[in-house]
């Protein structure tokens, strides 16, 4: 019975996470400045929430960071994602390519909560997902639909 | 008689709860739940109502609209539809039959606990704020894995595998106990119309739950172990989705609407006063709806592009299906107007469910036709079409069956007068709810949208959709609590308050836990009424619980088969099951591991208790 | 009874029924759509007052006959043969019905032009891309949500998804056809009638599903080659404030030919200013709704996939004004 008891915190906490995971953050207060240092208690928030991580991976589709940066590739983030906090990927991206300077700012959050989320998918989950993503905008290059 | 109550009885308190396999027991407990499904479904559809009832409402977002449709559907669907007439089945098939319990009592219990883990598996996420939110049928890929992140489609997928389970449960369960354990001369040829409504129905489920299992596990494999199947950069299908999907989407509405021809049959017979008309006509016709209900499943997916040809079969053929249907129209109309029909709350349902029935059969004809239906599928006509077959076509007659063996099932009448209240509510509140929404689709509203805007010139109609929902809602309440007043304060009714035709009216209301005394001997298609002393056979053993077995065709008894007692296996089997089922959604090693405790649990449930049947021949005597 | 009503409602709503309606067709296709519609309305409100009619009958003759005893076996010959009558009458509708729908299936398919104007029309979450050949160039001239056919030539419209199912409906026009990643559908239309009309997804596609609508104008065809040739123009470039347009984060996602904006992701911008709706038929189209639109995309599409891009007030107030000026 106490057993049960000592459980029930554990699984509520489990419970309350999963949600925080789950929630679909549909709403017109988006954050339009970058993270105010590593503790910027938006990164957490950010990163452990599955949609805007799926964001994040449609713009990187968007933007065209696949060409070089495809998981697998010379290019892979998934180190990255593992080593650097959320503030130093959104630096990155925003100021380490010329052509990040012009993605908004509420663009390069997701972008970065999904290259932080790379670590915790497996390869095999990364290319499923980007097969669905194939007939989106790829980039400048981008001809048209899968037809 | 205490020595067939005393090896019948439950054990007594929550254990007795928990381990009981008494037929009775279990359909109250599906009963119960699918009315409080019920009850948060339409508490939803009010929800979606209110939003839409002026132009761009406030009321909800998106996300909050997408999750009650996704939710309303899902829960109507699988989880009050189909198993509200399995419990009906379940509780009315021995009683019909004059046995003491189904075939197979354990796997009612089973089924009941698989069927409320499903319910736990979309209502606790709910709670949770996790609730599935592409609608109750997904298709990828919207829910593949690239477009809808986190778990809320993996949790929808396994709910309908634990209906389907279920489902299969029941049906297995009563396919044997008609084909096996009917009383002495109870012929096919002599046996009553529902318990053909109830075996075509669960042969249809056997075949058709299948393919939801398979094409909703498939999903899952995409999202949680990356294959391929709907995704056509990788050289899977988007449309494989759809077609198994509707392979059983469509059979599953035929499935949920045979049940209630049987209740309208049983219904119309009784309250006309005389067998229904064209029995063999009936049976034929839905014998051929259940063949016919498995080739239509392409009207569903008229939109997508699929060859003409094939376009114009299903158009036939989804059109055909009204010959039967209207046939049967027919019959009940034929028999109400050369009975002496006696109007009770009962037939009023049946002749709500004609009135409304038969626009939704003709709105299907509509939609049938491959042409047209691009103007009329994915819009308020459609959504108008299927509400009324499935309300005025399921639920109406299910009203009416409850309103007509409540007496059996509790011991009392409910209220005519507050019944004549609720019918008038109801269907008069649908038809001005629903009717609208066919002129809405007309207008151009498609499905699924969370708003519209005021230039469209929809709000008006959609107002008036909601006032009538709301009025139908009210006659709910009325309904339920009719019911719930009645059973403690309702007028004592006897064996058989309506002169029915069939066995159930000869037992006890409430029957005991074994149902009848004696298996009653049947010479005819209307036992009740052809003897006023019903002829039975002795020989069971009051000792052990024993049931007659006998032969599929003209019911001679063959054997008496050992019954199952009380037993907790089902339900740790269902824990068990469940848990396998819900750890398969975060890792596919949870359907590896979790067969250990499954195959446990089914292990001490089937470990063999009882020798060796021993076979001799068995006299029966009608006294 | 219904059907009488609705059958009576539906003469007066033919003349107020709307710019996203079956029932004012513009079009050859919507046309039979809507002559099938009524001979299924014709058929089926018939077949429905008479299974009325013989109900209330027998409610009506029955309702005096209460008897104590049950009628065991009562003489059906004559009910059955009323059956029989009944089961003929049922086929004999059905197949009207059936070669009904056949005959417009052929008609639908025989209205396949080989000498069809091509448009290409892709969905995406939660708009649509609308691209003509360029019958100088041979390329492609790209616009969005909005659809512009000449009357009296037969358009086959090429549809395809960048993401999940839509489906392209423009109901005064045609009936829908569905728009599939993977699949390779299309559509041909004939319109007669010209006007604005108004088309919109029919598919569930996510948030903002409610949102995915068009605007489709029928014009003369001398019109319609004025317009595709001013279609086919580039924008004039941006200056001062607007310059963001072309440098900024616009210019990642969107494209303006005739600036150095070359983005896919988004809609093609060339000649916004010139279309009846912004976001795919959510406002009409104005300085302020484009104004509104880019500062705050999620407060009218809430989910959508535009982000709201900082500018300041003079940055938006130029942006605004120059993407106006692009007719």
């Amino acid at each position: 019975m106490r057993r049960v008891l000592y459980v029930m915190p554990a699984a509520l906490l489990l419970f309350l996470a999963a949600c925080e995971k789950e929630a679909r953050v549909i709403a017109a207060d988006q954050p339009q400045t970058p993270p105010r240092g590593a503790q910027d208690p938006r990164a957490a928030a950010y990163e452990n929430n599955a949609y805007q991580v799926s964001q994040g991976g449609r713009y990187f589709t968007w933007y065209g960071c696949g060409r070089c940066h495809a998981v697998g590739g010379a290019g892979d983030l998934t180190t990255a994602g593992a080593r650097s906090d959320l503030a130093h990927i959104y630096a990155t991206v925003a100021h380490g390519h010329t052509s990040g300077s012009r993605i908004p700012s509420e663009q390069i959050w997701q972008i970065a909560a999904y290259i932080r989320s790379l670590p915790h998918i497996d390869a095999a989950r990364a290319h499923r997902q980007d097969r669905d993503l194939r007939g989106e905008p790829q980039g400048a290059t981008w001809s048209g639909a899968l037809r | 008689m205490s020595r067939l109550d005393d090896t019948w009885a439950d054990k007594p308190g929550w254990w007795g709860f928990v381990t009981t396999v008494d037929h009775k027991r279990i359909a109250a407990r599906y009963i119960v739940t699918v009315v409080a499904m019920l009850f948060l479904a339409g508490m939803l559809a009010l929800d979606m109502r209110l939003q839409l009832s002026v132009a761009n409402g406030t009321r909800m977002g998106p996300q909050l609209y997408d999750e009650s449709f996704s939710l309303h559907g899902s829960t109507m669907l699988f989880l009050v539809s189909v198993p509200v007439m399995e419990a009906m089945g379940i509780w009315l098939v021995p009683l019909m039959l004059g046995a003491r319990n189904l075939a197979f009592p354990r796997l009612s219990a089973f089924s009941y606990w698989l069927y409320l883990g499903g319910v736990l598996m979309l209502w606790i996420p709910h709670a949770l704020g996790i609730t599935p939110d592409l609608g109750w049928f997904e298709y990828p890929p919207l829910s593949g894995p690239g477009y809808a992140p986190g778990h809320r489609v993996d949790i929808w997928a396994q709910m309908i595998t634990f209906t389907e389970v279920a489902a299969l449960a029941a049906s297995v369960n009563v396919v044997a106990t008609i084909l096996k354990m009917r009383p002495p001369g109870m012929t096919l040829a002599r046996m009553p119309f529902f318990l053909w409504a109830m075996l075509i129905a669960s042969l249809m489920t056997i075949f058709a739950l299948p393919a939801v299992m398979l094409v909703t596990s498939m999903l899952i494999a995409d999202r949680l172990v990356s294959t391929q199947f709907f995704t056509p950069a990788g050289g899977g299908d988007v449309l494989l989705f759809q077609h198994l999907f509707w392979f059983f989407g469509h059979p599953e509405v035929y499935i949920i609407f045979v049940p209630a021809v049987g209740f309208v049959s049983a219904i119309v017979e009784a309250f006309s006063r005389r067998p229904l008309f064209g029995h063999i006509a009936m049976v034929l016709s839905l014998l051929s709806i259940s063949v016919l209900a498995f080739g239509l499943w392409v009207h569903h997916m008229f939109a997508v592009g699929l060859p003409r040809l094939g376009n114009d079969f299903y158009t036939a053929a989804s059109m055909a299906i009204a010959l039967p249907a209207g046939m049967q129209i027919f019959c009940w109309i034929a028999t109400i107007w050369s009975g002496r029909p006696r109007f009770a709350t009962p037939m009023l349902w049946v002749i709500g469910f004609i009135a409304t029935f038969v626009i939704g059969g003709l709105s299907g004809i509509m939609v049938a036709s491959a042409p047209l239906d691009l103007q009329l599928t994915d819009t308020y006509f459609v959504v108008a079409h299927f509400h009324y077959v499935l309300v005025g076509g399921a639920i109406f007659p299910l009203f009416g069956a409850f309103c007509y063996w409540y007496p059996k099932a509790t011991g009392r009448l409910m209220s005519e007068r507050w019944g004549i209240v609720a019918f008038v509510l109801i269907v008069g509140g649908f038809n001005l709810g629903f009717f609208p929404m066919h002129i809405l689709g007309l207008e151009g509203m498609p499905r699924r949208v969370y708003t519209y805007g005021p230039e469209m010139g929809w709000d008006g109609l959609n107002l008036l959709a909601t006032l009538g929902s709301a009025v139908s809602v009210l006659g709910g309440l009325v309904l339920v609590a009719n019911a719930l007043v009645s059973y403690w304060r309702g007028t004592p009714a006897g064996p058989d308050p309506w002169g029915g035709p069939t066995l159930e009216w000869a037992a006890p209301s409430p029957p005991p836990p074994y149902n009848f005394e004696h298996t009653p001997v049947v010479t005819g298609i209307a036992p009740l009424w052809e003897h006023d002393d019903l002829p039975v056979m002795t020989g069971l053993n009051d000792e052990a619980r024993e049931v007659l077995v006998t032969s599929v065709v003209d019911a001679v008894p063959i054997y008496r088969q050992h019954s199952s007692g009380p037993s907790v296996w089902p339900l740790i089997s269902a824990v068990a099951v469940s848990a396998m089922f819900v750890g398969s959604i975060f890792t596919a090693w949870a359907v590896i591991w979790g067969m250990l405790p499954i195959a446990i649990g089914l292990i001490l449930w089937f470990w063999p208790v009882r020798g060796r049947a021993t076979s001799g021949p068995l006299r029966t005597r009608a006294r | 009874m219904r059907r009488m009503v609705l059958l009576a409602c539906l003469l007066p709503l033919a003349a107020c029924a709307g710019r996203q309606s079956p029932l004012a067709p513009a079009a050859l296709q919507a046309e039979w759509l809507h002559w099938l519609l009524m001979l299924m309305f014709w058929v089926c409100g018939i077949v429905y007052a008479l299974v009325i009619a013989l109900l209330g009958a027998s409610i009506w003759r029955g309702r005096h006959r209460l008897a104590a005893k049950p009628e065991i076996e009562p003489d059906d010959r004559r009910l059955s043969r009323g059956l029989g009558v009944w089961a003929g009458m049922i086929v004999v509708g059905l197949t009207v019905l059936i070669l009904g729908s056949f005959v417009v299936e052929r008609q639908l398919a025989d209205m396949r032009a080989h000498e069809a104007l091509v448009v290409r029309v892709t969905g995406q979450q939660w708009w649509w891309r609308v691209q003509y050949r360029d019958p100088a160039g041979g390329g492609w001239i790209e616009t969005a949500n909005e659809l512009h056919l000449p009357a009296g030539r037969t358009a086959r419209i090429e549809l395809g998804s960048v993401d999940v199912i839509h489906s392209f409906w423009v109901p005064n026009v045609a009936g829908k056809m569905d728009v599939i990643p993977g699949r390779a559908n299309a559509i041909d239309v004939t319109p007669h009638r010209l006007g604005w009309f108004r088309g919109q997804c029919a598919e569930f596609c996510g948030a903002q599903h409610a949102h995915m609508a068009f605007d489709v104008k029928v014009d003369t065809p001398a019109e319609f080659t004025r317009w595709l040739a001013a279609q086919a123009r580039p924008a004039a470039p941006p200056t001062g404030a607007a310059l963001v347009v072309a440098n900024g984060a616009c210019a990642s996602c969107h494209t303006l030919r005739g600036t150095a904006a070359r983005g896919r992701a988004g809609p093609d911008l060339t000649h916004v200013g010139g279309r009846r709706s912004v976001a795919a038929g959510t406002l009409p189209m104005s300085r302020g709704a484009l104004q509104g639109w880019i500062a705050q995309p999620q407060a009218l599409k809430p989910g959508t996939l535009m982000p709201a891009v900082a500018l300041s007030g003079a940055q938006a107030d130029a942006v605004a004004a120059y993407l106006e000026s692009l007719k």
